[in-house]
């Protein structure tokens, strides 16, 4: 159970194969079919003149392994051929290429802007010219049209973008019949911050900063993404120490981010002594996280090279016996949700996603594993620490919001079994951080896929010849499972919507970016 | 339903007796400014360069030099005052840290004449305020101020409530750097609301759009839109942060 003082990284350097255009989508195709993952679909300017390349990062859990696709377009071109009608889950990853870089995917079956609208002018993409200024307020706003659903009696309910809970922006717009719900369209982007350009334009040493901010209640996710998307690039490695710490920080992040949701489920079914329960729970899991790193949220803690600080012994010790009582308390709290009959009807059977839907969506993460996918990155790439450790990587069949909650109480247990074992196996005399160059070299790219608490997170970054980073790009976990939100509400109550959502627990200014 | 009781009865209350208590040792808390004398006359520039969002300034004197800290623009990260040799920058892990006025923020190692006493910014608040919360784009900040409703921090004790539109809310709090598309939605929240009413800025995101201020997306926090009565630092902030924050804008008596 102890992470060996000599293991090596197995994050293998990524190397770029070049795809062109005419075999990208039957490519693909085959590839997703043989059990890959579509990690990534983007693009990157390739030259100075408006030469765009597509970026596939394909994901092979089954060996472990990884590939990175270069598709080089025709100079000036606007269009691409869509390859989401062959592979779906290219849907959103295409839609977004057009927002950002302007280019269309031509013949995509349901086209339209995902991240930026009607706030935004058209023709503003802010990645085809990453020396675009500010957009134009004088230039007419994007227009956007909701999918609207035909037939008697149909009536829209518009949600938000201001939700009436203390929650994220975005806009739901539900096509009713009756209380049933025919269609929704979710419709994000409220929280667009330009993360991705400012990556690029900040100085590589502040980007941590900005990064592990993506998605600020996945701290600790997307810091160690973006370590270790920046070490590939650096060609440095971490100490096993320093990974062994930032498994903790993530565990602890997991944990306190599954009670969260396990209350707010409480809360959306109106139990209100189980939100108490699991809102206290929340409490004690980020005061470990406090002990471990400082700050609540484990801001500012990990970084390329390694972590900012050891454990010291004594503290340690406080975080082990934190970490027992409050699996003794979870232990004691889970069956308040999980066995009462009441909570039970209304998770039972609601909000379904079905295996194969979550399959060609390419759903992940506790929302993934609950529709029959096991997948799991620290599983499937073996990464220090985890391929030393061993836990139980949670999964059903049944893909409604009880297998999702269900899936978070034993994913809880097991993370506080693990930051058990991790805890123990510290080493106290190792160095946490490795000598990090000034420098980034030119021309490399560095890839760090996580198992967020939300799933599977991917950051993937680029230099270039002069060694700055040229192309920076994030994909959430939410990104994947947003459209799994959209499915599972489908015949649905309206009532059961609220429901629904906790059980994705989705993040929205991570999908926005 | 025997069990839910059983074991409700076993928990106790939860709730922290005392207010505002400051943070646990092993916290960052925030970085605070002593009198104790700078270097900055023999070149030392390791706050600044420590610094990734900008918000420390130093002056260099005959014997020492001028430091001044913005806590609206400081996410908290622990790099100056690790790197302080000094100790004019230090963990500073008290929680009454919300201030009135944005200029309070800036803490500096001369002095400064202190704030008025501060009134209470809509008169006949005081027992009992109605909240909505706007969020634009900082989950964690968010996350916080769900924390500071529950059983722990217990809002609701001092007569702060968080409610469901802005038609009967007194104050908006908001969180996050207020980016391009949510700044129409923000204004129509605050014109939705009756008057009076006022605004509530939660963590240097919301406050000064760190860090993510300077970009195409201008988000560069809630005040370039709306204005504020109230700022919380932090990043994300503390429920002690956030409840010293709503207590203040409500004139509470606890916070006199």
């Amino acid at each position: 159970m102890s992470s060996h003082a000599m293991t090596p990284s197995r994050q293998p350097a990524i190397t770029l194969h070049l795809v062109p255009l005419a075999d990208l989508e039957a490519r693909l195709g085959e590839a997703l079919q043989q059990g890959s993952r579509l990690g990534l679909l983007t693009a990157r300017q390739i030259s100075d003149r408006p030469d765009f390349a597509l970026m596939t990062l394909l994901l092979h859990p089954a060996e472990g392994g990884m590939a990175l696709w270069e598709t080089p377009l025709e100079s000036h071109a606007q269009t691409f051929p869509s390859l989401t009608s062959r592979s779906p889950q290219a849907h959103w990853f295409e839609r977004a290429i057009y927002d950002f870089f302007g280019i269309r995917p031509e013949g995509h079956p349901r086209f339209k802007s995902v991240i930026l609208h009607e706030a935004w002018p058209e023709g503003f993409h802010p990645l085809r010219d990453a020396y675009a200024s500010a957009p134009n307020d004088g230039d007419a706003p994007r227009r956007y049209k909701f999918l609207t659903v035909q037939g008697e009696g149909v009536y829209e309910i518009p949600v938000g973008p201001i939700h009436a809970g203390i929650i994220e922006p975005g806009h739901f717009r539900f096509s009713c019949l009756g209380e049933v719900i025919q269609n929704l369209e979710i419709r994000l982007g409220y929280q667009h911050r330009g993360v991705e350009r400012q990556l690029c334009e900040i100085p590589w040493k502040r980007a941590r900063f900005l990064a592990e901010a993506a998605s600020s209640d996945t701290t600790a996710g997307n810091a160690w993404a973006h370590a270790m998307a920046m070490e590939q690039i650096l060609g440095i490695t971490p100490s096993p120490t320093a990974q062994t710490l930032r498994a903790l920080a993530l565990e602890i992040e997991r944990v306190a981010s599954h009670l969260g949701d396990l209350g707010g489920i409480c809360n959306d079914i109106g139990f209100a002594a189980g939100a108490a329960t699991f809102g206290c729970l929340r409490g004690r899991a980020l005061g470990m996280g406090e002990r471990l790193t400082g700050s609540r949220f484990q801001t500012a803690y990990i970084l390329p090279g390694g972590v900012v600080r050891n454990l010291q012994p004594e503290r340690r010790d406080d975080l082990l016996r934190e970490t027992e009582a409050l699996e003794t308390a979870f232990a004691q709290a889970a069956p308040l949700l999980m066995e009462n009959p009441g909570a039970l009807e209304r998770m039972e059977g609601t909000g379904k996603v079905r295996p194969s839907l979550a399959r060609d969506f390419g759903l992940v993460g506790p929302a993934g594993r609950a529709s029959g996918a096991a997948y799991d990155v620290r599983e499937a790439f073996r990464q220090v620490p985890y391929a030393s450790l061993t836990w139980q990587v949670a999964s059903a069949e049944e893909g409604d919001v009880l297998a999702r909650v269900r899936i978070r109480v034993q994913e809880t247990h097991a993370s506080l079994g693990l930051i058990a074992n991790l805890a123990t196996s510290l080493s106290e005399e190792e160095e946490v951080k490795v000598t990090v160059p000034t420098a980034l070299p030119p021309d490399r790219v560095g890839v760090g896929v996580v198992e967020a608490w939300r799933g599977e997170l991917i950051h993937l970054v680029f230099t270039d010849a002069a060694g700055h980073i040229s192309r920076y790009t994030i994909k959430d976990p939410s990104f994947n499972n947003w459209t799994g939100l959209a499915i599972a509400a489908r015949g649905e109550l309206v009532a059961d919507f609220p429901l629904c959502n906790k059980s994705f627990g989705l993040s929205y200014s991570g999908n926005d970016l | 339903m025997l069990q839910t009781l059983f074991q409700l009865v076993k928990t106790k209350s939860a709730t922290q007796r005392e207010l505002f208590p400051d943070l646990p040792v092993y916290s960052r808390g925030l970085p605070g400014v002593t009198g104790s004398p700078c270097q900055a006359d023999q070149g030392c520039r390791l706050c600044t360069d420590a610094c990734p969002t900008e918000a420390i300034e130093i002056v260099p004197e005959p014997n020492g030099g001028r430091v001044s800290l913005d806590l609206g623009r400081c996410i908290a990260c622990g790099g100056c005052t690790a790197a302080c040799p000094t100790g004019t920058l230090v963990e500073d892990r008290r929680t009454r840290v919300a201030v009135h006025r944005r200029e309070d923020l800036i803490l500096t190692n001369w002095p400064v004449a202190p704030p008025p006493a501060p009134a209470p910014l809509l008169p006949g608040l005081r027992r009992s305020i109605h909240i909505r919360e706007v969020s634009t784009g900082d989950n964690a900040s968010d996350l916080e101020v769900s924390a500071a409703n529950n059983p722990i921090f217990d809002s609701s004790r001092f007569g702060i409530h968080f409610v469901a539109s802005p038609r009967f809310a007194d104050a908006l709090l908001v969180t996050g750097p207020v980016a391009r598309a949510m700044q129409e939605p923000l204004r129509r929240c605050y014109d939705a609301m009756a008057e009076p009413r006022l605004i509530i800025a939660a963590g240097a995101s919301a406050i000064s759009g760190t860090p993510h201020r300077g970009g195409y997306a201008q988000a560069d926090g809630v005040d370039a839109i709306v204005p504020v009565a109230a700022y919380i630092p932090g990043h994300p902030p503390h429920p002690w942060y956030i409840l010293h924050g709503i207590l203040l804008a409500m004139g509470h008596p606890s916070v006199r």
